[in-house]
Formats: structure tokens, sequence, C-alpha cells
């Protein structure tokens, strides 16, 4: 046979945990294979182990047929492998030019020779039209153009193994599309893909076919022309799913928060992060805010929480001005907030569960007394929220939050969160990283609160949830409000024109 | 029954606990092959004076060890307590100096105090003064974010500086080239200790370094503030989230830390014990001290009282083993080395886990062994 | 016109070590790795070059003698920081700790070693290196006299080290590379850059240049050696934040120091500060002060390089 690629029944551990059991992988040459999983399903650790960073307590690798040993990034760089991260590797203050030849570099007696370098990117540059500027730096170009730069590393010394670690997540339906593009090109070329994913509509549009694994075991191999995305989706995730949430008409009451004229300036480049931003959201009402990684959104809900500073603009929560109240204020006054990076902000993570469960309440009357905690009142308190929210760890309310797992923790915020009875619940990416299980579950918890007449603004990258989430979408880009839409009038390649900036349909008043 | 003796021995305290004792074994190790090396044939002698330490003078050197202590306990709990708050305090020995002259401003000047109280003044003065030079390197990291340790070295060069120049204005002995005496009020009363360790410098200090001890116990584990203070040093980002109000929490714990080690300088100062301060260019050791102790007690308060007492036990021998010809500076020799090996934690640590795990392994092998019948 | 040459030649000798520490920090952190142990290091340095020159000055005598003690100075610098980067980089240490236990060690151990061998812990030495006037360069009118006169060797040697240190950090290899570790070892490790072992250098380097300064520190400013360099390693550092951890600024920056060092140590021989009624303490105070206020103005937008001070964990990506 003439597979490029060859893993058999590998086999990776982390303590007691497989994070892949017996996975077997193979690739043809001058196709694109999908590798199909759910967060948590072993692809990342797979392809780590075949890009060097792992080494697998068992199997075997074959390259061209030929069994290797992959020791580090630089074995799989000689066969001809190289990988696009799902979070890029690239250095903030590097040029594009200084990022492409690190680890490559051409030098004479130690010293670096650009020259050669700059002719072979921009040559490559030119041949799959990336428009590059080999003297920008990485913190001033897109995330898009980021991409290209880690797709042209890979290019500059000629891999022709190309693996691609969710590239789309980040992307607008255009970008991907031209994404799309470039991968066919390659593949043409003769050159080899795996591509890793969870979105079925991309396996569909570009897969020859595609291997698929759940909870670290392989399922099976499939041509994509013949299967279906149900099927697809079946095999993933073991049972049938449905992520179309249930939802009734939305019946929105008086604005319960309200953004007027926000601008907020990044303290790290002193540009304008956010521009004079204004919106409402409504009792019973979802609220999104879509937009492209690294377009004001962060900055945005730092603003309205009070974890950021604004320059000017006022935050109105049910009628009453909380611009300059403090942010414990602002939780005392009914504003709920799911952060957007649960290890920074979300959870005190070397505190135990029951002492994160009180983060927000911890001073109450209810945990406190002359300044003394009241612990039995803290357990009992936990011991309720783990039942009602479903929270599973090892130590019950004792157990260390770094110890439990990503969807555990998410649900012991959210848990917090909610169970304050808040007016408005801002929630940032609250299922990234997550599996499909938690994932329904909080879907629906947010759900729930928008019937219960309560508000909620989302913030999502991710235009599955948007579309299926939002009763109006709100479109940043650059740190404007670019559209105000409802999402059963558009179409999810036209939210993509508003997220590129390719079209606007709010003028901003200035 | 079984699993309670389980969880002692395998919860995080003990493994932290174990990995401090084998970084103190392995300085002592360090400071014998130095002792070897500058000295071979009285090596032996020497080390031993260092082991016995405090139980080589009977009640006395034990007193001793208790006077030694008594301050390095409180800089301890002066680097342990901003440790807990995420804070390396490494300006414990310009707050320690500051409070110190302090003390012994009041001791010598404000004679018109009524004597049962003048000392208790004295130590009120060096708790505030010490929490006022703490205050600074609290301020400049939470409002301008400058790094506070090296603000806070600074501001030990700038304290003994201003300490000397206050010395030599105000209290100053130019033939000793040092402070005068303290008036007898100001000295820190002996509450019968001198009977019981007699020959020692013993006073009630100990007892007060005691009482913070306990105290700041009781603020890090049972107080709301402790809990704001610890969740800071955790994660700032978390607590700023959950509305802690982080830039008043930094400062606090700078303050407090600066007074506890104000509050040591005032200790040792007024312990009566021909201690004066000196008008030299050189930084309080005992702040240095104070990082080792809250290093190897873990910064937990208990933890520190306990290894202030080893380092004093050790430092009494350091003086004995002047007797066998080495210089006493091999304690602080073994004393950077025991922090050094402190550091390397993860090292002990995992060496612990192996033992650990072989023999849980061992306990499972012959659990499968026994249950086996039952099983089938 | 000759306070003017005084001031400038003095600040030289201040500057010069701080301009060599600093820029050796900057390796070290740039590749990720805070070192706090400078001021040890400075301390074992200074030790053992002085020692070296106690006991050969009767032999070997001026600029060879120097040269050596250069030498021997950073080599023991060299080795002294493998153990900060043995705990820092293999151990994952908290770096700060493992720094302070070195700044703790080197005092002690040089005091201890002094005094087991010659009974009393200052180290004389004699001064054979002195230069009273460079020939030829010396006579330049205005720029002889400011540089060239009144001065050491030592101070050619700093600059020569800083112009290769700035040059290669910018336009080798190395330098690329020792910059990505310093930012995102992760991306570095990806393209197969040995971050442990970039690391490793950088604190090498630090170490080497730091057991320099140490020796270049003491020699034209003291007649003995005290196992003390008067906290520079840590102003050395604050040169380094106030400089943001770039070559050019931390040049500025150790000239900076280096006259408000001046001021502290050398007022009385300049008439309007003498005349002033302003006790010798708070002329002391001065470089100490001084690096509060910058450090206020230059740390609220830090350019800290991103991954300093955190141990690479090849698992977390």
């Amino acid at each position: 046979m003439e597979y490029v690629i060859e893993m058999n029944h590998i086999t990776k551990q982390f303590g007691d945990f497989k994070a892949n059991d017996d996975i077997t992988l193979q690739v043809k040459k001058g196709e694109v294979h999908a590798l199909l999983g759910e967060n948590g399903a072993g692809k990342s650790t797979l392809m780590s182990v075949l890009f060097g960073l792992y080494q697998p307590e068992e199997g075997e690798i074959k390259i061209n047929g030929k069994t290797v040993k992959i020791n580090n990034p630089n074995d799989a760089n000689d066969l001809g492998i190289g990988m696009v991260h799902q979070h890029f590797k690239l250095v903030h203050n590097f040029t594009v030019l200084e990022s492409i030849v690190l680890g490559r570099e051409t030098v004479k007696m130690g010293v670096l020779k650009m020259e050669d370098a700059r002719k072979k990117v921009m040559e490559l540059s030119e041949k799959y039209k990336f428009k590059i500027d080999p003297d920008a730096y990485i913190s001033d170009i897109t995330v898009g153009m980021q991409q290209r730069v880690e797709i042209l590393k890979m290019l500059y010394c000629d891999n022709d193994i190309l693996i691609f670690d969710e590239p789309t997540a980040v992307l607008t339906p255009q970008e991907i599309h031209e994404l799309m593009k470039v991968m066919k090109q390659l593949v043409a070329e003769g050159k080899s893909i795996i591509f890793i994913t969870h979105k079925l509509n991309e396996i569909k549009e570009v897969a020859d076919r595609c291997s698929v694994l759940r909870k670290g075991k392989y399922i099976g191999t499939i041509n994509v022309a013949d299967t279906t995305k149900e099927q697809m989706s079946e095999m993933m995730v073991g049972r049938k799913v449905n992520l179309n949430v249930e939802k009734t008409e939305m019946n929105p009451g008086d604005a319960v928060l309200e953004v007027k004229n926000l601008t907020i300036k990044s303290k790290a480049s002193g540009k304008e992060a956010v521009k004079n931003v204004s919106f409402k959201v409504r009792k019973g009402e979802i609220l999104c805010v879509a937009g492209i990684d690294g377009n004001g959104q962060s900055e945005l809900v730092y603003g309205i929480t009070g974890l950021m500073p604004l320059d000017s603009g006022q935050v109105i929560l049910n009628g009453k001005d909380i611009t300059k109240e403090s942010i414990r204020q602002k939780c005392i006054d009914g504003m709920a907030h799911i952060p957007e990076d649960r290890h920074k902000d979300g959870l005190v993570l070397d505190y135990t569960l029951q002492e994160n469960l009180v983060l927000q309440t911890y001073y109450t009357d209810r945990f406190q007394k002359h300044g003394f905690l009241k612990f039995d009142a803290i357990r009992e308190y936990a011991k309720e929220l783990i039942k009602k929210f479903d929270i599973r760890s090892s130590h019950g309310e004792t157990s260390s939050a770094r110890g439990m797992s990503g969807g555990n923790q998410q649900k012991a915020i959210i848990a917090r969160e909610l169970d304050r009875n808040p007016e408005i619940v801002i929630a940032v990416q609250p299922v990234r990283g997550l599996d499909v299980g938690a994932i329904e579950y909080i879907h629906k918890q947010l759900v729930a609160q928008r019937d219960a007449g309560k508000a909620v603004l989302l913030v999502s990258l991710e235009l599955d949830e948007v579309m299926n989430l939002s009763d109006r979408i709100v479109v940043m880009y650059e740190g404007e409000i670019v559209a105000d839409l409802n999402p059963k009038e558009i179409t999810t390649e036209e939210l993509g024109l508003y997220m590129a900036g390719a079209k606007r349909s709010v003028k901003n008043e200035q | 029954m079984n699993s309670k003796r389980k969880s002692i021995f395998k919860g995080e305290g003990f493994v932290n606990f174990s990995s401090s004792i084998l970084a103190i074994i392995c300085g002592l190790l360090f400071g014998f092959i130095i002792l070897l090396a500058s000295n071979p044939s009285q090596a032996v002698n020497g080390f031993m004076m260092i082991i016995k330490g405090g139980f080589t003078d009977g009640m006395k050197g034990v007193g001793d060890v208790l006077y030694y202590a008594t301050p390095i306990i409180m800089t301890g709990l002066s680097v342990g307590f901003a440790f807990k708050t995420g804070l390396f305090n490494i300006g414990a020995s310009g707050q320690f100096t500051a409070g110190a002259f302090a003390a012994v401003y009041v001791g010598i000047k404000w004679t018109f105090l009524p004597a049962s109280i003048h000392w208790l003044v004295a130590l009120l003065a060096a708790i505030l003064v010490g929490a006022l030079v703490g205050s600074i390197p609290g301020i400049l990291k939470a409002f301008f974010n400058v790094n506070e340790v090296i603000s806070a070295i600074m501001m030990n060069y700038i304290g003994m500086y201003i300490v000397n120049l206050l010395v030599r204005n105000y209290i100053y002995d130019p033939l000793k080239n040092q402070s005068v005496a303290v008036a007898k009020s100001a000295i820190l009363p002996k509450a019968g200790l001198d009977k019981i360790f007699v020959g020692a410098s013993l006073n009630i200090g100990i007892f007060i370094a005691v009482l913070c001890v306990i105290l700041i116990y009781v603020i890090l584990n049972k107080t709301t503030f402790g809990y704001e203070l610890k969740a800071c040093g955790l994660n700032p980002h978390a607590s700023k989230y959950a509305g802690i109000n982080e830039k008043r929490n930094i400062v606090l714990s700078m303050v407090i830390s600066g007074a506890l080690a104000g509050l040591g300088g005032a200790l040792l100062y007024l312990a009566g014990s021909g201690k004066y301060l000196q008008v030299l260019d050189i930084i309080a050791p005992e702040g240095f001290s104070g990082i080792s102790v809250a290093l190897l007690g873990l910064s937990n308060p208990i933890g520190i009282l306990f290894s202030g007492l080893f380092i004093g036990h050790i430092t009494v021998g350091g003086y004995n083993m002047q007797l066998f010809d080495f210089v006493s500076e091999a304690i602080d020799i073994i004393i950077a080395a025991i922090v050094y090996c402190g550091a390397l934690s993860l090292l002990f640590k995992t060496m612990i886990h192996k033992i650990q795990m072989k023999r849980a392994k061992k306990a499972e092998a012959k659990a499968v062994g026994t249950d086996k019948g039952k099983e089938a | 016109m000759s306070v003017l040459y005084f001031i400038i030649q003095q600040t030289m000798y201040f500057a010069i070590p701080l301009l060599i520490v600093a820029i050796g920090a900057m390796y070290s952190e740039r590749s990720g790795v805070i070192n706090i142990a400078l001021e040890g290091i400075m301390v074992m340095g200074a030790f053992v070059g002085i020692f070296f020159i106690n006991i050969f000055q009767d032999s070997i005598s001026g600029q060879l003698l120097l040269i050596l003690a250069v030498l021997i100075a950073g080599a023991v610098g060299g080795i002294f920081s493998l153990l900060h980067a043995f705990a820092s980089v293999n151990m994952k240490a908290d770096q700060t700790i493992s720094g302070t236990a070195l700044n703790m060690f080197a005092p002690a151990f040089a005091i201890y070693v002094a005094r087991m061998i010659q009974g009393s812990q200052q180290i004389p030495f004699t001064d054979t290196f002195y230069i009273a006037k460079v020939p030829v360069l010396g006579s330049i009118p205005v720029i002889g006299p400011m540089f060239f006169q009144n001065c050491y060797i030592t101070t050619f040697i700093g600059i020569g080290i800083f112009l290769v240190a700035a040059f290669a950090i910018k336009k080798t290899r190395f330098g690329l590379r020792l910059r990505a570790c310093g930012e995102h070892p992760g991306a570095a490790d990806s393209v197969g850059v040995n971050v442990a072992g970039i690391r490793y250098a950088g604190v090498i380097i630090s170490g080497v240049l730091a057991g320099i300064g140490g020796l270049v520190f003491v020699v034209p400013t003291s007649t003995n050696f005290n196992a003390t360099v008067a906290g520079y390693g840590f102003l050395a550092i604050a040169v380094l934040i106030f400089g943001q951890w770039r070559s050019g600024k931390i040049l500025m920056a150790a000239f900076f120091f280096g006259i408000m060092k001046t001021l502290a140590s050398a007022y009385s021989a300049i008439p309007i500060l003498k005349s002033l009624p302003i006790p010798n303490e708070i002329y002391k105070t001065i470089p100490y002060v001084a690096t509060l206020i910058v450090l206020i103005f230059s740390s609220k937008n830090s350019q800290a390089p991103r991954a300093e001070g955190i141990p690479y964990d090849k698992g977390s990506r």
C-alpha cells in the first residue's frame, strides 16, 4: 500500500489515563485525511506523538513504508512532517520573516543571513496568494495572516506531510473557504494533509477520508463521500446528538443592561480596542456578540464587568448607572460573569471546590461572622450546588479545583454565577474546549436563564453556537459594532462578511 | 483506620514536610563537606557541635536557642505572610532595622513614660515604623507595578543609611560607634525566664513571637481577610474578578509583613542582652534569615515557628563550633544550602512520590493477592 | 573643566560594571530565566579574582595580572551560575528563591574561606592596573582626558563586551533563538530549538559577565575586598528593567546609574556639592532612591520577556 503515514496501535498514557488507546491512523499520499473527534478524544495527543513531542508507550510509526522513531520535532521535520498548531507557535515581537526562519536559519559564522530566506518566503507567498509582509510584527497582523505565517513555516522547509490542528476555529467563513482552496492546491501538488477538526461541514467540503476517535479509542475510518454527516456525528459522540437547542419564541421585556458609547484603550498597544460601542440586552433575550477573535470582544466584556478601566461611556443595569461601581458592587447589583479563561479568571485553581463556589459570596453574612468564615455553612452550600448542578469530582466539595476536568470546572463556575440569581449573565465562550455532553448542558442552562426572564449576553467565536442560541446578534469588527442582526434572517455566509469587515449595516454616530 | 493512617502519609502536607527535612539533611551534608575540606581533622567534632546546637550547654543553651530564634521567627513570619499573598518580601531587613531604631529611640528618649508601659510603647513604635517601611514597596507594587523584590532591596539600603544617620544624630555613642543604652524600663521583662534558663538572655520576646504565630495562623486560615489574601497570592486575576480589592490587599499584606519584621527588630534590641545599633554599612542579616525560615517552614506559621527554632539551634551550634577553630559563617553557608535545596523541592517531591508509588503498588499487589480468593 | 573630567572618569568606574552585569542579566532574562543571583555571582567573581590578584601580585603585575583575574572571575561566575541554571531549568524551581540562596551563599562562602585561610575576612590588593594616561589617545583634547586618562583597561573590555553582546542578540542565530525562548518557548521547541540548552547558555553568560562585573567593580573603587559589592547586582537588575530589556537603553540606564553612584561616593570632591549641608548618608542613598523613582516611571509598561520566570514544561502547550 502507498501510505505516507502509518501509525499502528499507538498507546500513550499520562499516569493512569490513556489519552490514546490502541489507535491506528493510515494516510494515503495526496489526500486530505480528516481526524475527527470531540475535545479530549485524543486527536492532539496523537498528533503530538507523530510530531515527536510525546513518546508513545506502544505502537509503531511508518513513514513512506519505513518504520521510524520520532524523538523530537526536528526528527519530524527531517521526515517532512510539519504542523500548524491550534494555538499558533509564534513569537509576538518577531517579524514574519524571523518567525519563519526560526529553527532553520541560514547563517554565516553564526550571523544571520536573511536575504535568501526573504526571497524564498516571497516566492511561496506569491504562489499561494498569501500577500504577506515579511517585515510586519506578528502582534500587528490578523489571526488569519498569522495562520498563513504558520503555513509558510511548513512550506519553507519543504514539508510534504502537513498537519492542520483545528485550523478553522479562529477564521471567518470566507477565510475558511480560502484555506480550503489552499489545502486543495497543496494536495494537488502531491502533499498529504491531516486535517484535525470536529466540524462536519468542513470535512464534507475538503476531506477524502476520515478517521474517527472517541475517548482515546479508534472508532473507524470512512470514505467521506459515502458517509452522511449524521453518521459521522454518531461515530464521534457515540450516540445521536442534536446540537440544535430547543428554544421557545423569544418574549423580550425591558432593557436590563444598557451599554452607551463605550470606548476602551488597550493597555499594551494604546490603540482603541473598543470604539464607541452601544447596545441593549433585554429581559428574556440572548444577545450574542459575534466576531473573529481579537476584535475587541474580550475588552468589551472586561470593560462592562469592571476588570478593565473605561476611557469613556456608560454601563447601565436596570436603569442604574453602574459605570463607576466596583466589581463587587456590580456583582451585588445582579451581574454574573462566566469568564473567557476559566483558569485565569474564573477559578483559584489551588483552592478547593467549596472555596471556589463561594468566591463571589464569601463575604456575605451567610458565610462569615465578624470576619471569620463559617466553614460549616460553606460546606453545606457547596454540597447543595454540587447536587443541583451535577458537578463531579474525586473528593466532592474538598477536591482541589485544579484536579477537576474542564467540563466540571466550568459547571462549578456556572453554578456559582447562576445560583446568585443574577439579572444579567455575561458568558464568554462558555463551552470552549468542552465535550458534547457539557456543551448541551451549558447551553440548556443559558436558555433556561433566558426563559426565566433574565438577560443573557453571550460572546462567541463559534458560528454554530451564535446561530443556534441567539435571539439577536451584534457583530464586532475592529472594536466597533458593524451589524445588529436577527439570526432568523441571515445566513452564516452573510454573518461571515460582517465579521470580516467586508460589510456593515450599522453606522457609528460619531 | 487504615485509610486514616494512609491519608496522613499521602497528604500534601506530609510530602512538603518531608521535602523540608530532606532539604535540611542535604544542607547539613554540604556543610559537613565544607568543614571536611577546610579542616579534616576537626570536621567531625565541629559538625557534632552544629548538630547538638543548643543542647551543648544545658538550660543556658536551650535558652540561647529561644533567644536567637525570637527575631528570626518574626522576620520569618514577615516573609512567610507576604509569600501567602504572592509577594516576596526580601525587604524584611530594612523593616527590621527601622523597627529596631524606633524601639531603641523610644527606649532611650521617651523616659517620661511610666515604667510599666515604656517597653510596650517602644514595641508599638517598632510595629508602626516597620509597617510604614513595608508599605512603600507595597504601594509601589499595587499602584505602579514596580517589582517588589527590587524595590524592597532598595529600601534595605535606604533604610540602613537613614538609620545610620539617625543613630549618629540622635542616640549616638561616638566612642563605640553605636547607639547608647536604652532605659531599664524599656527592656523587655524576663518573667522569670532568667531563673529557668540561667545565663541566657531570654525574655518574654519569645512569648510575643509565639503569640504572633498564632495570630497569623488564625488570620490566614480562619478569616475572610485571610481567604482574600491567599486568593490574591494564588491567582490575582481570579481575585480581581471576584471583586477582591487586590491593590488594597497587596498594601495591607506588606504593611502587616513590615510590622512583623519591625517588631522582630524591637524584640532583639530591647532584649537587654548588650545588643546596640551599630553604625556600619551592613544590612541586617535577620531579614535574610527570615527568608530561610519562611521557606523552610513552607510559609506556614506553625512551620515557621519550628524552622525558626531549628535555625536558632544550629546558630548556637555555629558559635560553639568556634572552639574547634571553625568560622561561624559555616552556618550561613549551611543555611544557604538548605534554602537552595528547598528550591529544588520538586526533585524531593518526585522522589517521595516514587517511594509512595512503590509502596502503594506493593500494597496493591498484596491486596489483590488476598482478594482473589474472595472474588472467585 | 577638571571637575567635569573627574566626574566622567568616576562615572566610568561605576557605570562599566553595571553595564557588563546588566547586559549579562539581559541574556538570562531574555532566555526566560530571572537571575536575581547576580549579586552573589558578582561577589564570587570578585572574591576569587581579588584572591588571585592578592596571591600573584608579587610575581605578575600590571595589565596581564588584571586580564588573567578577569578571566578567572568570569569562569568562576559562569560555574557558580550553573547552580541557578540547574535549579531553574532542570528542577523548575522558583527562580527567585534559587537566586536568593546563591545570594546568601556567596558572601558567607567568601568570608568563611578568607577567614579560614588568612584569618581576616578582608582581602587587600595593590592597584598596579591604574592607567594615568593612555599613549596617543590620552592626548586628544577633551576626549582624551574624559575617557583615556585615569582609567583602567577594564573600561575598554566592558565596552567591547557590550558591543559584542548587543550585536549578538540582534543579529545572530543564537540571539534569535534566545529571544524566542524568552518570549514563547513553546514556539521555539516546536521548531526544534533546544529550550533547556538555550536557557543554560543564557544563565551561564549572565554568570560569566556578573563574575567579571564583580571584579571590575572592586578594582577601581577599593583597595580591599570585603565580601560585598554593595547591592550592585540588584542595581544591575534595576538597570535592566529601566533599560526595558533592550541593549541600547541598558547602555543609557547604566550611565544614568553610574552618575548617581558617582554623586553618592565622590560628592566630597565636587566643590558645589561638598559645600551643601547634606549629610554623607543622604548622598549614599541617592542611587537607591533614584532606582525607586525610575522604577515607578518605567514599570507601568513593561517590555519584560513574556515567558520570564516561568519554567518551560513541554506538556503544557
